[in-house]
């Protein structure tokens, strides 16, 4: 057994405790999503990679980790995307602009851009999971030069539900960006596609060795866009998927996010498929 | 504090017990005061209000006019809360629910059993919407105290659903069973912070079954404690009759 | 370094030479059939000879339950409640419970070292004791006999009439300055033989588990299995917890609190919303025992269960995490034959 040394090192974090950070906007993206712009002390950028995480603490009531929803290319604040989904998000969405919250973080593994440069980019998310992903759309336009296509597929429960709709129909208009949009129930109103999302994939004329696919969704969603992106003949080592688990700690001690042997947290939310695609309790 | 809760209490089926344990809250009754305003409570005062903020039910439903007056409860009241084991799961009074309904009415009421109405115990929830449980026969001022305070926060309470041996661990308790006692903690609901084990009693399961129970597997550990399958059961029974029937 | 003999008559005395020093704490009866580690009070209530406690010593430097933050809600802010180092004596400590603690040093000190923990295990002093294994233990199969003295600074090995003190670090030399006791002379006893094993070396372990995720023995021990969590709370080497935040009546403070949490528990993998990850009981049962002889252990070398047989005595419904390994270590070489 080696044995440690007990010290903390110098430079040892304190792992729990939250800094104060303000909201300065709110805005209603759904009856149950709200986009939270949140800014640190002094506006110092929080330093982190798309698809990284933070937990959001209410002194009294709890912490739970929330995906930073912009790109780190936006300076002075950050944006959550939250959805009202239990008891500390719930109270998240009463809040108002001035409050304040606690941050911890960035934590996780987030998506190396720099495995990104030159490659084609195709963005697929299954409802709330175009949360996260935000993060990257936003970093690869702010930076669009360095990437290849972007590919955006988008699939939503219905059309009540989509997010972002502002930045969405720019993407429409937007030469830079391909953007398919698709809805499993479409309202009456609705005139766009119906269909899940795996649908969308068939069609896509993609340049295969070039493709980064990204991927994040509802838990069951990601088994049948593996399926699709397979049957697409998409090389599975240009496959990346952002899991949602239990992420309690965020500093790979509390247990709760394992994937198996490995700790979310740490690990992910973002992995490389080839990573865990033998972890049986992944997807 | 401007425009303080408003909050009735409200008895059905049950001892009261739940109820009196809020008046033995001696040293936060001030304090729980300071939060809200009692605008309906019988044991302690006359009066019905129109409008609740929080409406805190104890006792089980087991007449048709409990049904009739829960109902009226839901209507008014912005949040439910349930108190004790009678309201949550039906409790002890729901053990009548195993045998035939008639029999019990006859055994209670004798000859005069017709001016009686009486229904198979039920758990509030099986009649109206529950919004929060505060578990227990009878309930613990720790737990009411944490639902209090969260719904004055206007946050909705968690409700624990791991199993009472965790807390007996936390505490590095002696487990029951090997004092050569039975024990209900494998398969109840955390929440009490082990109360009974932890003063030489075994839990006899008063704050319900842990979500998803292996109730086959308590069982058999019953028995092979020397209970019969048929104490085994009444053990069971005693305060989740209607569960272990489905009905919740 | 220097062994000496302490014999039984003097050990209270010992004890108190201890007590001079530092707080000590020591196994204590708990119970009719129970021991747990408190502090002395009396030195004549320390237990030496017993079977195992209900918790390790884990849980002074991971208590069961911690205030993380202190929280004042009208100001919104919060302070971290300080930690300070515990500079005590384990005294009577069991050879895989010292093993625990390191396994936990390593959890706490890789990846982000966690201040809470380190600072009260640092200056911790250890005096372990040989024990007889009873029909739960099975350490010599994970590599730590009942005489090993890893991590210890003192070991009392029981021989004829008292123990034989043998001298680790030169903290455990000061530890006993002063104390005057006669030199050990004699061999020491063997540790007694276990009555329990994992019958394959631990090096095989791991071909063992890469090959047996869809072994039966999940869903079998799964149907006698109630999910209480026993198994893990009382293990030496889990350190998962749940964090909860509670307020006062006056609703104006607060407390961030951690607790111990286990694997075995179903909402231990829920989210918001309701998603439990690993549903079935077998699924928890068998992350449980991968936690403790793969997951860790692939990363490691080392099998991250110490044999204390707590989990398996603790057990009500009688599952058994010896029995599971030998299963497993059965039907892989049955296929492999």
């Amino acid at each position: 057994m080696t044995k440690h040394e007990l010290i903390a090192p110098a430079g040892t974090k304190d792992l729990y405790l939250p800094v104060m950070a303000e909201i300065t906007d709110v805005r209603q993206m759904t009856p149950l999503e709200k986009l939270f712009e949140i800014r640190l002390p002094g506006g110092v950028d929080l330093g982190h990679r798309p698809g990284q995480f933070v937990e959001v603490s209410l002194f009294g009531v709890g912490e739970a980790p929330i995906s930073i929803s912009s790109s780190p290319t936006k300076k002075g604040a950050f944006d959550l995307g939250i959805r009202k989904v239990g008891m500390l998000t719930e109270m998240i969405h009463r809040m108002q602009p001035g409050e304040r919250i606690g941050i911890r973080g960035p934590f996780g593994s987030g998506f190396d851009m720099t495995k990104f440069k030159g490659k084609d980019v195709l963005v697929i998310a299954g409802g709330i999971g175009l949360v996260p992903l935000r993060s990257l759309i936003n970093y690869v336009l702010d930076n669009r030069a360095d990437f290849g296509r972007l590919v955006i597929c988008y699939g939503s429960k219905s059309d009540t539900d989509l997010l972002f709709e502002d930045e969405r129909r720019a993407w429409e208009q937007d030469p830079r960006v391909e953007f398919h949009l698709t809805v499993d129930h479409g309202s009456p109103a609705w005139s766009g596609r119906t269909g899940v999302i795996t649908t969308l994939i068939p069609g896509l004329d993609l340049d295969l060795p070039n493709t980064l696919a990204c991927v994040c969704g509802p838990p069951i969603m990601y088994r049948f866009v593996l399926l699709a992106l397979k049957s697409k003949r998409l090389p599975e080592e240009n496959i990346y998927m952002s899991l949602e688990r239990r992420m309690k700690c965020g500093v790979g001690k509390c247990g709760h996010c394992q994937i198996n042997g490995s700790y979310v947290c740490q690990d992910g939310p973002v992995y490389h498929y080839p990573d865990i695609k033998a972890l049986r309790e992944a997807l | 504090m401007a425009n303080k809760p408003r909050v009735g209490i409200f008895d059905f089926t049950g001892c009261e017990g739940c109820e009196l344990n809020q008046l033995n809250f001696e040293d936060q009754l001030l304090d729980i005061l300071e939060h809200v305003e009692i605008v309906e409570w019988r044991e302690a005062m006359d009066g019905q209000a129109e409008e609740l903020d929080i409406a805190f039910v104890e006792g089980s439903l087991s007449t048709p006019d409990c049904i009739k007056r829960i109902h009226e409860i839901r209507r008014k009241s912005k949040v439910l809360v349930a108190l004790g084991a009678c309201a949550v799961q039906g409790g002890m009074n729901a053990l009548k629910n195993i045998r035939p309904i008639e029999q019990v009415r006859e055994e209670v009421y004798g000859q005069d059993k017709y001016l009686f109405p009486t229904l198979p115990a039920l758990p509030i929830s099986s009649v109206v919407k529950v919004d929060v449980n505060v578990r227990g026969c009878p309930m613990t001022q720790l737990e009411f105290l944490k639902v209090f305070t969260s719904l004055v926060m206007g946050k909705s309470p968690i409700e624990p659903g791991n199993s009472v041996c965790t807390e007996c661990k936390l505490k590095d308790n002696e487990c029951v069973f090997e004092k050569g006692m039975i024990c209900l903690g494998p398969i109840t609901r955390a929440g009490c912070d082990a109360q009974c084990p932890s003063f030489g009693q075994y839990c006899t399961g008063c704050r319900g079954l842990v979500p998803e129970p292996n109730v086959e597997a308590m069982e058999e550990i019953l028995v092979a404690h020397g209970l019969s399958m048929d104490d085994a059961r009444k053990k069971l029974q005693l305060f989740n009759a209607n569960q272990l029937e489905g009905v919740s | 370094m220097a062994r000496f003999y302490l014999e039984k008559g003097k050990v209270a005395a010992f004890i108190a030479h201890l007590q001079s020093q530092k707080t000590v704490y020591a196994p204590h009866r708990k119970g009719r059939n129970a021991f747990a580690f408190a502090p002395v009070e009396r030195p004549q209530d320390v237990v030496l000879d017993y079977p195992r406690t209900v918790s390790s010593i884990k849980k002074y430097f991971l208590p069961p339950r911690e205030e993380l933050l202190s929280f004042n809600l009208a100001e919104n802010t919060c302070a971290q409640p300080a930690v300070a180092p515990l500079d005590a004596v384990f005294l009577g400590v069991h050879s895989y419970d010292v093993h625990a603690v390191l396994k936990l040093d390593h959890n706490f000190v890789t990846g982000n070292p966690e201040r809470n923990y380190l600072t009260r295990r640092q200056g911790a002093l250890i005096v372990g004791v040989g024990f007889t294994p009873d029909r739960f233990h099975f350490s010599g199969s994970v590599g730590i006999p009942a005489g090993d003295t890893t991590g210890c600074d003192l070991f009392l090995h029981p021989c004829e009439g008292g123990y034989a003190l043998e001298v680790l670090t030169p903290a455990g030399e000061k530890l006993v300055a002063g104390f005057k006791l006669p030199a050990h002379t004699s061999g020491l006893p063997a540790a007694a033989p276990f009555q329990q094993h994992i019958y394959v070396p631990q090096a095989k372990l791991k071909d063992v588990f890469a090959h047996n995720y869809d072994n039966a023995v999940w869903e079998e021990e799964a149907e006698k299995c109630m999910s209480c969590g026993t198994c893990n709370l009382v293990c030496p080497t889990c350190y998962c917890f749940d964090v909860e935040d509670a307020v006062d009546i006056t609703v104006t403070r607060g407390s961030r609190e951690r607790r111990w949490d286990g694997c075995m528990l179903r909402s231990f993998t829920e989210v918001a919303g309701g998603e439990v990850f690993r549903e079935e009981p077998a699924a928890r049962q068998r992350h449980r025992v991968y936690r403790k002889f793969k997951y860790i252990s692939d990363e490691t070398g080392e099998p991250w269960c110490v044999g204390c047989g707590r989990c398996t005595a603790s057990c009500t419904a009688d599952i058994s995490i010896v029995s599971i390994v030998n299963r497993l270590v059965n039907d892989y070489d049955a296929v492999k034959a």
